[in-house]
């Protein structure tokens, strides 16, 4: 202790403590700009890590994958007869399949679901184990971008035929033909662990195939990984996917990149790869949706297998990767436990994990705490007693706006309405300019309502950083300018416009809208707003929520403190105490 | 009497507590499954669990499911609706902040005005109210250790013995409150009266016990030693649990004695430092077990909590009362977070949530702490609060 007073006399004597306080806005921008650096820095050299397969039972491709060439005018077979049912409704589809799959010795049954679309599964016992756990091949009818996944499904009943004639599995297989990837996967999946009859014990690791086209040959493999609200697969299902990939000859791709794309593994390719990846992340469930998402949140290591182009590879090559996934995860004695789950990819073979990463985050969610101490201690209000009547005001303001904002964010989920919650916002953030003369804010309220948003901002983004990174970071990225955002006490035009433009750069709708249109090319801003509502509607997406109770109440804070600001005196101490 | 204030925030937290239950039925038993607001020893369904087994007259100790006391288990079999649960449960928070506002009666600084606030921060405590509406059994327990506590404030031996020895009874710990109870009384007398009747309550409510449950001793087995040896190793908020996950079986009694011993160390202290201030050291042996027992839930630290406006008068003494303050939030906020990582996700581990629970058990010792802090400085003023005067540099 003496050690500490020394010291702090020290610093009192060089006169640093009221330095520092009156440098709290520079470093809450010093540490933005660190945050940022950070990832920045990631893809440097000696940053990032080799992947390595941790669990030794899993021995990718150690065994020899026979899906070859005896298989291949079975499966032709099948895509010849799977080609005339994209007419067929998706009753009959899964009454012919079913009756495939039956053929040889699956339990078949269909899960009905008339809002979302049907999805038919069977399940082959392992004729080795108990029988408690299982793998899933799932093979979504239509696929991502909605074309007709013949190839997928020719692909799917073959290798459930030829998997189901060997005595070497101890988990069962479940093969599962849904509809479409998105929410008839999804409501598939729930209902298994609810509500379905017909189970094969508890699912451990499940690959999606997504093979659209007719043709017999493709050019490479992309493997899609990401989960909603942040969920990542195990790093070891990854990496097994990668590996047999590779060893068969084809090329890998990440994040629906072409291997062109993918660069060739310098520092740029690799900034590029963690940029992706944190967008992709965050934006699951507005992005495409390719399947493999349906299974987060139930400790299911889920990726998609998706070909590209139609020239080197032919198509038993795909089957043999899932074939040789499959005999890998049949190997696993307990559950995918080992390595990591929390990473991001920089390329095929290098990964960044939790550890390395997660700083950038946290540094960010101080720089908010940093600005809201600074909108409390930088000005004369700093010896208000801690019970005085504007906390008190200022706190009764944030309840009201969490509530608020939770109410809109659930009427939101039944009556959509994107472009009039955006013009909305606009008009609230011209509030500073266009509000009228005599709307003003006591001073003392102003500052308390920056300090309790910042904090609030600064909480949700600590809450969420290891759940679900790349939303925290982006997030706070992206509502970092509400913290420039000045008090107006002198009724200047240039402030007033400044404040407006930050408070609608920082605006969580409208940063969305700007984000997906200028970043997602793909994607039209209005619609992804419809986007955000749906998967949290249907894909069980939690990221337009965390936007509505998260991020808009501050927000909402901040923009109340833009107004028009009144000096109040107040006497330390004393001035309505509680 | 109360003045309209108070009695209009009592029947508000009344109200509250009975919508709540009634309009939204699931929240009870997700909130019954949530490990912070149930433990083995706490949790509502194990209380279903026991009346189910006595309905159909099964021991109820047998199957080693139960760990509440019989005639607990009684009592709430007594009632067989669940309207008529969920009216007693929000009745006892309502008594025990009816019981704050009395106890603020007692004191000079609060007699002349109205307390409401004592009952408001009380009833509508964030986790008090969701405690109360999980059905938490820990609320019988801290309705006898407030009823007790005002009765010893009002020199009512008996009362105050009876209703310790049923909190004793009802969950062991508050037990160790006879101690500063006797602070509290100040006639040795009186003090003799107490402990009398502590032993011969809590022999009666033991013989009761053996009597109903079949002439049977299992209970003190399930209840008590169960307790005090962390027989049910399952994760709460709590600093016990991680220990015991993996620990050598020899050295697992000495470290269940230490824990307890932990427990026991600071009452008896508090009591005599704060000799003159006994209302203070009962407090603050509520926050020492709240933050030492093996099954804490977050309802004991709302009962706690519940206690702090009565430091009112000294709140211009403490330090870091935001630091503390921001540490229970970031608790409250990530211990479901890590806890639906590590259990439901399985991408974290143990020690995410444990980490969470040591930021919480930091949380309570910085308030308890601090509350010294602020009561040493009153001392050294001499009961005149002088809050401008620095006495350290820190």
């Amino acid at each position: 202790m003496s050690i500490l007073e020394n010291l702090q006399r020290r610093l009192i004597d060089a006169g640093l403590l009221p330095k520092f306080l009156a440098a709290l806005p520079k470093l809450s921008m010093l540490l933005v700009s660190v945050s940022v650096m950070l990832m920045l820095y990631l893809p440097m050299d000696g940053q990032f890590r080799r992947t390595y397969i941790s669990e030794n039972a899993l021995m990718p491709s150690q065994a020899y994958s026979y899906f070859r060439e005896t298989e291949w005018n079975i499966l032709r077979g099948y895509r010849k007869e799977i080609e005339v049912l994209s007419s067929h409704s998706s009753i009959e589809r899964n009454a012919i399949m079913s009756s495939w799959l039956e053929e040889f010795g699956l339990k078949t049954s269909v899960y009905k679901n008339q809002e979302y679309g049907d999805s038919l599964y069977g399940v082959f016992n392992a004729p080795r184990g108990d029988g408690t756990e299982s793998m899933v091949l799932a093979v979504p009818w239509y696929n991502a971008e909605d074309e007709f996944n013949v190839s997928g499904a020719a692909l799917g009943v073959s290798l459930a035929r030829f998997l189901s004639r060997w005595p070497v599995w101890s988990k069962n297989i479940i093969v599962v033909f849904s509809e479409n990837p998105r929410e008839a996967l999804r409501s598939w999946v729930e209902a298994y662990h609810t509500s379905l009859d017909l189970t094969g014990g508890s699912i451990e690791a499940a690959v999606v195939l997504d093979y659209p086209g007719v043709s017999d040959y493709f050019e490479y493999i992309e493997v899609h990984y990401n989960g909603y609200n942040g969920v990542l697969p195990n790093l070891d299902l990854v990496n097994i996917a990668i590996s047999i990939a590779e060893h068969e000859g084809l090329k890998v791709s990440l994040h629906g990149l072409t291997p062109d794309e993918m660069g060739n593994g310098d520092y740029w390719s690799r900034l590029k790869m963690i940029s992706l990846g944190t967008k992709n992340l965050a934006l699951t469930g507005v992005r495409e949706v390719y399947g493999n998402e349906a299974f987060s949140g139930w400790r299911i290591q889920a990726l998609t297998l998706k070909a590209r182009g139609d020239t080197n590879h032919d198509v038993t090559t795909f089957g043999r990767v899932a074939e040789a996934m499959f005999r890998s995860i049949n190997n696993l004695l307990e559950k995918f436990h080992q390595s990591f789950f929390f990473y991001f990819l920089l390329a095929p073979r290098y990964f960044v994990s939790i550890g390395s990463y997660l700083p950038a985050a946290v540094v960010l969610s101080i720089s908010f705490a940093v600005a809201s101490i600074d909108s409390f201690v930088n000005n004369q209000y700093v010896s208000m007693v801690d019970s005085s009547y504007y906390n008190l005001l200022s706190f009764i303001f944030w309840a009201v706006s969490v509530i608020v904002c939770f109410f809109l964010g659930n009427s939101f989920t039944y009556y959509p309405q994107p472009l009039l919650l955006l013009l909305g916002n606009v008009v609230i953030s011209t509030i500073p300019l266009a509000a009228p003369k005599n709307l003003s804010i006591s001073e003392p309220l102003a500052y308390r309502l920056k300090t309790i948003s910042f904090m609030y901002l600064s909480l949700v983004m600590t809450s969420l950083l290891v759940v679900n990174f790349p939303l925290a970071f982006g997030m706070g990225l992206f509502a970092y300018p509400m913290t420039l955002v000045m008090l107006n006490n002198t009724d200047n035009l240039r402030l007033k416009t400044r404040n407006s433009i930050l408070l609608a750069i920082s605006n969580p709708f409208i940063a969305f809208w700007l984000f997906i249109t200028i970043v997602e090319s793909k994607l039209d801003g209005i619609e992804a707003i419809y986007g955000l509502v749906d998967a949290w509607n249907k894909l069980g997406s939690w990221t337009w929520f965390i936007f509505c109770i998260g991020w808009f109440p501050s927000w909402i804070l901040v923009a109340i403190s833009a107004l028009k600001v009144e000096q109040v005196q107040t006497e330390p101490n004393s001035k309505k105490h509680l | 009497m109360l003045y309209t204030n108070e009695k209009l925030v009592l029947l508000a937290g009344f109200t509250v507590r009975l919508l709540l239950s009634i309009g939204f039925s699931g929240l009870q038993s997700s909130l019954d499954n949530s490990v912070e607001f149930s433990t083995p020893f706490t949790s509502f369904k194990s209380l279903q669990e026991g009346i189910f087994l006595l309905n159909n007259g099964f021991p109820l100790y047998s199957g080693g499911v139960v760990h509440q006391s019989p005639l607990l288990v009684y009592f709430i079999a007594f009632f067989n609706s669940n309207l008529a649960i969920s009216v007693l449960y929000a009745l006892i928070d309502s008594i025990i902040a009816y019981q704050l506002l009395a106890i603020s009666k007692c004191f000079r600084n609060f007699q002349s005005k109205s307390t409401w606030y004592i009952a408001l921060l009380y009833l509508f405590n964030p986790l008090v109210l969701l405690s109360n509406i999980s059905r938490s059994s820990i609320l019988f327990s801290n309705v006898a250790i407030s009823t007790a506590l005002l009765y010893s404030l009002k020199g009512n031996y008996l009362i105050t013995g009876v209703s310790i020895a049923i909190s004793g009874y009802l969950s062991l710990y508050p037990l160790l409150l006879v101690i500063p109870l006797l602070g509290i009384l100040r006639s040795n007398t009186s003090r003799i009266n107490l402990l009398s009747t502590v032993v011969v309550t809590l022999a009666i409510l033991l013989a009761v016990s053996f009597n109903t449950s079949g002439n049977n001793w299992d209970f003190i087995k399930l209840n008590y030693i169960a307790l005090l040896n962390f027989e049910k190793l399952s994760p709460n908020l709590g600093l016990w649990w991680y220990f015991f996950i993996e620990m050598f079986d020899v050295f697992i009694p000495f470290y269940h004695s230490v824990f307890n011993l932990f427990v026991v160390s600071f009452v008896t202290p508090f009591t005599i430092r704060f000799y003159k201030q006994p209302l203070y050291a009962f407090i603050l042996s509520i926050g020492w077990i709240t933050l030492t027992k093996p099954y804490p839930t977050l309802g004991d630290c709302g009962f706690f909590l519940g206690f702090i406006p009565f430091f009112s008068p000294i709140f211009g003494y403490m330090k870091y009362s935001a630091f503390t303050t921001l540490l229970f939030l970031h608790a409250m906020v990530l211990s479901p977070i890590f806890y639906h990582l590590w259990v439901d996700l399985g991408s974290a581990n143990s020690n995410f949530f444990y980490a969470i629970s040591l930021v919480y058990a930091l949380a309570i010792a910085s308030l308890i702490v601090d509350l010294i802090w602020a009561m040493l400085r009153m001392e050294y003023d001499k009961g005149k609060p002088d809050f401008k005067s620095k006495l350290t540099q820190l």
